[in-house]
């Protein structure tokens, strides 16, 4: 009785091994140098009382990545590719067009991450730069899928330092939970509300939408795995918000009672070292170091496997510089050129953080729309379509990201109409 | 000429001139070679679809709009005909095969053309030309010109109707013309390389027409790190019925890459023949002669006649791959010869088979190495080779097709030593830099750790990241060096004499001195660049381009000495060499370093 028990409980573990990966990896991606950015900002400026945003976040997220991954299950097609056989050419290139731009922005930022986090071990941005691209280059092109998941598998662990660094800087856990509980929402500053898009917008990105589906699709998973591969999204989500959450709440226990601002990740390590010890603050660092390399190397790869996918190229992790060349091009050019760019003497990171950050918010709403008209069409996936209750939460969430952007575009192009 | 996203759209006029719609699809006749054009698809005001027969109702088409011949009150709808296909939403923007060329593609337009009054399809777009007059025929007529001035055409990519096979509608119902080619018509082959390029669900799709014989064959045609994932996603079921079917060999190598439950429930609903020749396949080493010999074996006694043999082959052992070679055994199966086919067809049907049989025979042990096998076979032109295990009885043969495949890995493993690169289609450069990711992360962390030693010595930052930056790339080109003085080895084997070596010896050392000059002086811009002290950077850069010229010479002579005549031995001593280049690098960079550092009192 208790062995039979224990080998059903061993095959059913096996066989959610088999489906997990595209979740995990997605949502771990998520806590990039941008997203890293943004939470210790919330934390350093606002304490514990951006806290709670945290909570609706992980549902919208769970919700736009549990949506794309049922479609990647049910027609076995990418996000891309479903875009255009419904819409066109046209409409396919202009969108394609947005998520280059939008996830260079991403990329460019993740290598100033390497590079500033490097720095903080002393090493100069022109030895890290080159050879993060490289190492990131050298992994798709020559590594197999499954190799490459099992890489990117293993650096999702390297999240684990901040959970330490953040329970290192030893926070005040009665006053972190009031604050979830019971919004300090009442008399905030404008400031407030534009963080806490920011939050959102860097949480929730265009690319997992395409990337998550897409590894579903090149890793065959069928519509009978499909609850395992919910769980693995429901998984990926909530630990990426954990990761968040502790983020936030190191900058929270350290940075806020101290009254120090900051602008950039690195920063937040580097202010750590005096308020809760040099560990602390190295683990921190070595977070936002793995952190960038690995967006790094799935973002470029994202956005060359999307496009070779809507434009009708041939593309993939294990196709050859012959059989895909556009999708080799694209993957190359845009690491080269991120690398190149952070390579330039006294370029403004800051700005490009930011502006990477802003894009991402802008886009989101529009991949999200058109992924619930495909998750809503009958024909195209059958009784997996979206039942009226969970529709209502889908659109209420691509509403609550489409505000969020529009209030964040909004304060930057004129600071003065909305002020802070 | 017309095109069909040009065609979307326009408006639908009955003979009265009142707009009645616009054109939403097209559907065409499937069985002629350019197949006509029967049935408009139009979209009415309220968005209702409606379709009318094409030869019936529709008068003219002139690119701007389709007058029909007919008032609106006199029109009769019709429904899509089982063998017909909808152009926009069968073929336009999906992906299909293209048999003739071999590829997947996707249709980016549809050109149609009027001949005599018919409206024929000419084939699916696939190329640039079609993407971008998608986007907009404007962007079309501006890269042309651009690409005129430079005196290029920008060639239209078309696929005539009969080489196309559709991955998401089933044709099978539909009768086509006689040349038009189907993906199932290809050669196994071929019908591999194919379904390689696809999807998981598109090649499950694929698949599920295709019968079990043409399955089998298929798989066998696959790269062997697809075959146990397409195996894994039949049931098991099928997948017993495919591995059945298959050649034992072929069937073993995939069930060993299963999963060990999965493995287990196949092999116990495959017929009970073929499971115990998988699983006895499977107790035999990868890449030796009984991990590729097949133990289907047609085998006789000495007492028996030509004819009796004959009759055997004619009855039992029909089924068997090859029966050119047919094996003599006694007792307990030991081999005692072999009778070839023309033997036995040029003697008398009642000669004793004692008589003909040719006892002088070449044997290899079940735990051979592959390629001496294939070697074997070459050299001496034989089809088929009998392995036989310690006792000498004869367990199964190789044959020439699976001798061919392991000449064909061997020589690009051999390939890939000398030239760095695994494959012809992976640019140079990759192939330069490393075998697998796997590599170069090892030599990264290598570098890092040496690194660290080294700042325990000398208190600099700039230290540690040349080691880590450098210290990689120093021994993967010794290593490159290395592989090519191996090339030439291999190349020239044992006839080389001393003056043809020592040009070469010079040419490698000479290579060896210009990539450490180089090494050198990219790492003293680097150090140059990031502002470093002009002393501190020309030590390490110097130690740098030193190293790497100690390492070129290490490499240039060391398969040499460590082969001496047989290459064979190189492959079992090369991760031996690469550990022996690492330890080399960073002692030797690290003495460099203090040495320098020493002399310039730091």
């Amino acid at each position: 009785m208790e062995k039979t028990r224990k080998n059903k409980l061993l095959v059913r573990l096996s066989l959610f091994l088999a489906v997990v990966g595209p979740g995990i990896i997605t949502a771990m991606v998520d806590n990039d140098a941008g997203g890293v950015t943004t939470y210790s900002i919330a934390g350093a400026s606002f304490g514990y009382s951006l806290l709670w945003a945290l909570v609706p976040i992980t549902i919208a997220l769970i919700v736009v990545q549990e949506m794309a991954s049922r479609l990647g299950v049910f027609t076995g097609k990418g996000l891309a590719d479903l875009i255009r056989e419904k819409w066109g050419i046209r409409v396919t290139f202009y969108l394609m067009i947005a998520l280059l731009v939008v996830n260079f922005a991403n990329t460019l930022a993740e290598f100033a991450g390497w590079a500033a986090s490097l720095e903080l071990f002393g090493i100069s941005r022109y030895v890290s730069v080159p050879i993060g691209a490289f190492i990131v280059w050298i992994m798709v092109a020559r590594g197999n899928y499954k190799v490459v998941e099992k890489l990117f598998l293993i650096a999702s662990t390297v999240y684990i330092t901040y959970l330490v660094s953040g329970w290192m800087a030893g926070p005040d856990w009665g006053q972190a939970v009031k604050e979830v509980i019971l919004p300090p929402i009442v008399g905030q500053s404008t400031q407030y509300w534009i963080t806490m898009v920011g939050v959102i917008g860097t949480t929730i990105a265009p690319w997992m939408q395409f990337y998550q589906q897409s590894s579903i699709v090149e890793k065959g998973i069928k519509p009978r795995q499909y609850k395992l591969a919910a769980i693995d999204t429901v998984i990926g989500c909530v630990l990426a918000v954990v990761v968040a959450t502790f983020i936030t709440l190191a900058c929270a226990a350290t940075l806020h009672p101290a009254g120090i601002n900051i602008q950039f990740a690195e920063q937040a390590a580097q202010a750590l070292k005096p308020l809760a010890g040099k560990y602390a603050s190295t683990l921190f660092a070595i977070g936002l170091a793995n952190a960038s390399l690995f967006a790094a190397s799935i973002l470029p790869l994202s956005t060359a496997y999307t496009i070779s996918e809507g434009m009708g190229w041939e593309g993939g992790v294990s196709k050859t510089r012959k059989q895909a060349p556009e999708f080799h091009f694209i993957y190359t050019g845009m690491i080269v050129l991120a690398a190149a760019i952070i390579l330039i003497p006294n370029v403004p990171l800051i700005p490009v953080i930011f502006g990477s950050q802003v894009m991402n918010g802008v886009l989101m709403p529009v991949t999200a729309y058109f992924a619930l008209q495909l998750v809503n069409d009958r024909r195209l996936i059958g009784d997996a379509v979206n039942s009226k209750g969970y529709n209502v939460l889908a659109w209420g969430c691509v509403a609550f990201g489409g505000l969020g952007s529009t209030i964040m575009v909004t304060s930057m192009l004129f600071p003065r109409l909305i002020g802070g | 000429m017309f095109y069909l996203t040009r065609m979307l759209g326009k408006p639908v006029v009955d003979a009265a001139g009142d707009e009645i719609g616009t054109i939403s699809d097209i559907a065409i006749a499937t069985g002629e070679v350019f197949p006509r054009v029967t049935a408009l698809a139009f979209k009415g005001p309220d968005k209702t679809p409606f379709m009318l027969s094409w030869r019936k109702f529709v008068e003219t088409f002139d690119g701007e709009r389709i007058v029909l011949n007919a008032p609106r009150a006199e029109l009769r709808f019709s429904y899509l005909q089982p063998d017909e296909v909808l152009l926009h939403r069968d073929l336009l923007n999906k992906q299909i095969v293209d048999t003739q060329g071999m590829k997947v593609v996707r249709v980016n337009d549809l050109k149609l053309s009027e001949s005599r009054s018919q409206l024929r399809l000419l084939g699916a777009e696939v190329g640039v030309r079609g993407l971008l007059r998608g986007i907009s025929p404007l962007l079309e007529r501006t890269i042309e010109r651009v690409a005129g001035l430079f005196g290029k055409k920008i060639a239209e990519d078309i696929i005539a109707w009969n080489y196309m096979d559709l991955l998401e509608r089933d044709l099978s119902a539909v009768k086509l013309s006689v040349t038009h080619k189907r993906l199932h018509e290809l050669h196994p082959a071929d019908m591999a390389d194919i379904l390689e390029k696809l999807t998981p669900a598109q090649r499950a799709k694929v698949f599920e027409h295709l019968d079990d014989d043409q399955v089998a064959e298929t798989i066998s045609e696959m790269e062997d790190d697809l075959q146990a994932d397409v195996v894994e996603d039949f049931s098991d079921q099928r997948a017993s019925d495919i591995l059945e079917i298959m050649d034992p060999d072929d069937a073993a190598d995939i069930i060993g890459d299963l999963p060990y439950d999965k493995a287990e429930a196949l092999l116990r609903l495959m017929g009970v023949k073929e499971a115990r020749q998988v699983r006895k396949l499977l107790g035999y080493k990868e890449k030796t002669a009984g991990g590729i010999m097949t133990p289907e074996v047609t085998t006789v006694t000495a007492d028996t006649t030509v004819q009796a043999v004959i009759e055997h082959l004619r009855g039992a052992a029909a089924e068997n791959e090859n029966i050119y070679y047919i094996y003599v055994v006694g007792s307990k199966r030991v081999l005692e010869g072999v009778i070839s086919l023309r033997d036995l067809i040029v003697s008398a049907p009642e000669t004793k088979i004692a008589d003909i049989v040719e006892r002088d025979l070449f044997t290899v042990a079940v735990d051979d190495d592959q390629e001496m096998v294939a070697d074997m076979m070459s050299k001496y032109d034989l089809l088929a080779l009998p392995v036989i295990d310690e006792a000498g009885r004869l367990v199964g043969m190789v044959t020439v097709d699976d001798a061919l495949d392991v000449l064909d890995e061997e020589a690009a493993e051999d390939l890939a030593l000398v030239t760095g690169s695994s494959h012809s289609a992976v640019s140079a450069l990759q192939g330069w830099l490393g075998r697998g990711p796997q590599w170069i992360i090892a030599w990264a962390v290598y570098g890092v750790a040496v690194a660290g030693l080294l700042r325990l010595f000398w208190e600099r930052p700039a230290t540690f990241a040349v080691a880590a930056a450098f210290l990689p790339l120093a021994i993967r080109l010794s290593e490159e060096i290395a592989s090519h003085a191996l090339g030439r080895l291999i190349e020239r084997g044992s006839e080389e004499t001393f003056g043809v070596f020592a040009r070469r010896f010079g040419v490698d050392l000479a290579a060896g001195a210009s990539l450490g000059i180089i090494s050198g002086l990219v790492a003293l811009a680097v150090l140059q660049a990031t502002k470093q002290p002009l002393a501190v950077s020309s030590a390490l850069s110097l130690s740098v381009g030193l190293t790497v010229v100690v390492l070129a010479f290490v490499g240039a002579i060391l398969p040499g000495l460590l082969t001496i005549g047989d290459t064979g031995r190189w492959r079992a001593s090369s991760p031996f060499v690469t550990a022996l280049m690492g330890a080399a690098g960073a002692l030797l960079f690290m003495t460099f370093t203090m040495l320098l550092q020493n002399m310039i009192g730091m």
